[in-house]
């Protein structure tokens, strides 16, 4: 481990190499158009050409993202019959993209998270205000 | 508790009042090429993006920002550089010293450009070709790198086993030891470790000066002669193509951009870029023309003036002419710009790999993390260190294809990088300027000529290639290029001299796949058809050629 002394390992549970790996596989939700495919994606697998075609984008760029998806695990590639098609990688990812999701929706109401997480409340509580 | 957030968010407004938004390039492909920059000889946080009104300050920013321009340049006095100046200086005395100055112009011009592509847009240079200009050119641009450079990845191992041979070691021990050292210099997955490593190449470069001091005292200040008189004039011309040749070669575009990608430079550092790169070129015209020089002086007589036979032939005359430590010093310049060269060269195809499929390729990783990086780096090493090694390997193609080759993919590398230089939709406020869309179209004109005939004379080395031939087809290839970098920036708005547009520091592609699709100016019609001609009388030579080989035997 790079800088992880004995205090920083009791901190948090979490070890560097973990972060980073889940650090990459968010970096891979960092580009819209990523996010759109995955979108598509989650109601069930898709070619190559369906991607292209409902989502208007150029079919070199939808391959393109669709192999960083695949570097980063969140999409896998089956064969049926003659066709190729992609998938999300497991139930992880659907279950990551619909709480994303809900959390981006979630933000239109302001008020409800202040009174859903009360967690929220001792986090910032303990943030230095100088 | 709203207050609480009120306050946090206030002081979020005060930080970026303080201190300007960091650009954030959209098209990356690894989050490793994210972050801090952390360099050999410092490290910048990549939230730091406060002025720099001191000396000191900008001073340290700088050495933490070098490298990749430096490293580029001094890689380019590999095996086949050091060879050819060893050869120019040994047959044609200091006649030819003032090329060297001019393609170290040509390469500033270039390698400037390569580095702005890389800090502002993020991507690699296979990649823009892919997206700017179709999967068919992205494929044959990749491709053709791929080819040259493992041919070139193998004369470097011929550069290793010449001048490890000189101290006596076989080349069973010296070329599997180097390919282990090349295999190991990125393994560790720390980019300032493997900057580290460059740097100590970078600084046994200069064993180039000592040399031609040494040299220098230990010979008598003999009249170099202009010319030896036996030698025809198309092998002149053919010399002097080779020389441009090793000089400007495409893997050095791709190296750079990625490197620049990789090493987290952005926008807002491009000046600090830019001197990188020039320091770079100074050490590259430093070590070309000492050895140069040194191979003039030390062979000024007629026994051995334009008598060269190969790098390690030359070793030894030097040990002859100017004693035992002329003769090592020469040596370990080829053995350290072989290495030197080995590694850039190998990175830069791996590098465009993971560009255009889309994996993991990074410096800061390590094997585990990126398989495909660490491994295509590997194979490419292992391939061409056991090409080396096998008997009777016919390793006087090898040198052939790379200049022929290399003729082929480099004026169509410089075709797409002025092109992608003059794309609005890719570099925004930071497109060429209109001085520099002339000198660049120039160099580019000039060098297609010079590759065309240097992939003619490789293929038909009988051919005919007078002076005045010669001549010709360069002024009216740089007069061509003139007017076609006037043409190139015709359609832009001349913005205010001295002042730049407000934001230019952070402005960045956006997300590479939303750009709308490149205007059809008539530019870049006529630079592509013209790319086309040339690739098409480029490959009609080399059929010729083959068949011509099979009638032969």
């Amino acid at each position: 481990m790079r800088r992880s002394g004995p205090g920083r390992a009791a901190e948090s549970q979490l070890s560097e190499a973990v972060a980073e790996r889940l650090a990459d596989v968010m970096f891979a939700l960092s580009t819209p158009s990523r996010v759109l495919i995955l979108g598509c994606l989650l109601e069930g697998p898709r070619s190559v050409g369906d991607l292209t075609s409902i989502l208007g984008m150029e079919q070199s760029s939808v391959s393109h993202q669709l192999r960083v998806l695949r570097e980063h695990t969140l999409v896998r590639a089956e064969r049926v019959g003659r066709q190729r098609l992609y998938g999300l990688y497991d139930e992880h990812v659907v279950a990551l993209l619909r709480a994303g999701l809900d959390h981006v929706e979630g933000r239109d109401q302001p008020t409800a998270g202040d009174s859903a997480h009360p967690a929220l409340g001792d986090q910032t509580a303990g943030m230095p205000t100088g | 508790m709203n207050d609480r957030r009120n306050t946090i968010e206030r002081e979020a407004d005060v930080t970026q009042a303080w201190f300007a938004p960091s650009a954030d390039r959209r098209s990356l492909l690894d989050r490793a090429h994210r972050g801090d920059i952390v360099g050999a000889l410092g490290r910048v946080p990549s939230a730091d993006t406060s002025p720099r009104p001191w000396y000191r300050r900008r001073i340290a920013t700088l050495l933490a920002i070098m490298g990749p321009g430096v490293i580029v340049l001094v890689a380019d006095n590999d095996a086949g550089g050091v060879s050819t100046y060893a050869q120019v200086g040994q047959n044609y005395g200091l006649r030819f010293l003032w090329l060297l100055v001019v393609m170290a112009g040509v390469l500033l011009v270039n390698q400037e450009m390569v580095g702005r592509l890389g800090a502002v847009t993020g991507a690699g240079h296979a990649r823009l070709i892919y997206e700017r200009f179709g999967r068919r050119w992205g494929t044959f641009a990749l491709g053709d790198l791929l080819i040259v450079n493992f041919l070139v990845i193998v004369t470097e191992f011929i550069g290793i086993a010449l001048a490890l041979g000189y101290f006596g070691v076989s080349r069973y021990i010296s070329v599997p030891l180097a390919a282990l050292v090349l295999i190991a210099l990125p393994v560790a997955g720390r980019f300032r470790r493997w900057e580290r490593a460059m740097y100590l190449l970078v600084a046994a470069s200069f064993v180039a000066v000592p040399l031609l001091v040494l040299v220098h005292h230990s010979t008598p200040l003999a009249p170099v002669p202009a010319g030896p008189r036996h030698l025809a004039p198309e092998n002149t011309v053919f010399m002097v193509i080779a020389l441009i040749g090793t000089t400007v070669a495409p893997w050095q575009l791709f190296f750079q951009q990625s490197n620049v990608v990789d090493k987290r430079i952005t926008a807002r550092w491009l000046r600090y870029e830019l001197a990188d790169t020039v320091a770079g070129t100074l050490f590259f015209t430093l070590g070309a023309v000492a050895i140069l020089v040194a191979c003039a002086l030390a062979f000024a007589a007629p026994p051995l003036h334009g008598a060269f036979v190969d790098a390690s032939t030359v070793a030894g005359e030097l040990r002859n002419q100017a004693g035992q430590w002329a003769g090592a010093l020469f040596a370990v310049a080829l053995l350290n710009g072989s290495i030197l060269g080995a590694a850039a060269v190998t990175l830069s195809a791996s590098y465009a790999i993971g560009d255009v499929t889309g994996t993991k390729h990074s410096l800061h990783r390590t094997w585990r993390d990126a398989p495909k990086f660490h491994g295509s780096y590997a194979a490419l090493v292992v391939l061409a260190a056991t090409i080396v090694l096998i008997p009777k390997a016919p390793l006087g193609i090898v040198t052939t294809g790379v200049q022929a080759l290399a003729g082929v993919l480099l004026p169509s590398a410089l075709v797409f990088l002025l092109l992608l230089c003059n794309d609005r939709a890719v570099l925004g406020p930071w497109v060429n300027a209109r001085w520099l869309n002339v000198i660049a179209a120039t160099v580019v004109a000039v060098l297609l000529v010079l590759s065309g005939l240097l992939t003619i004379s490789t293929l038909f080395p009988h051919a005919e290639n007078g002076w005045l031939v010669t001549a010709v087809l360069m002024i009216s290839a740089g007069v061509l290029g003139v007017l076609f970098g006037l043409r190139l920036s015709s359609q832009d708005v001349p913005s205010p001299p001295g002042s730049d547009p407000p934001g230019k520091q952070v402005w960045t592609m956006p997300p590479i796949e939303t750009l709308p699709s490149p205007v059809r100016s008539p530019a870049r019609t006529i630079a592509l058809l013209v790319l086309r001609a040339y690739l098409l009388l480029a490959v009609l030579a080399v059929v010729i050629k083959v068949f011509g080989l099979i009638a032969a035997s």
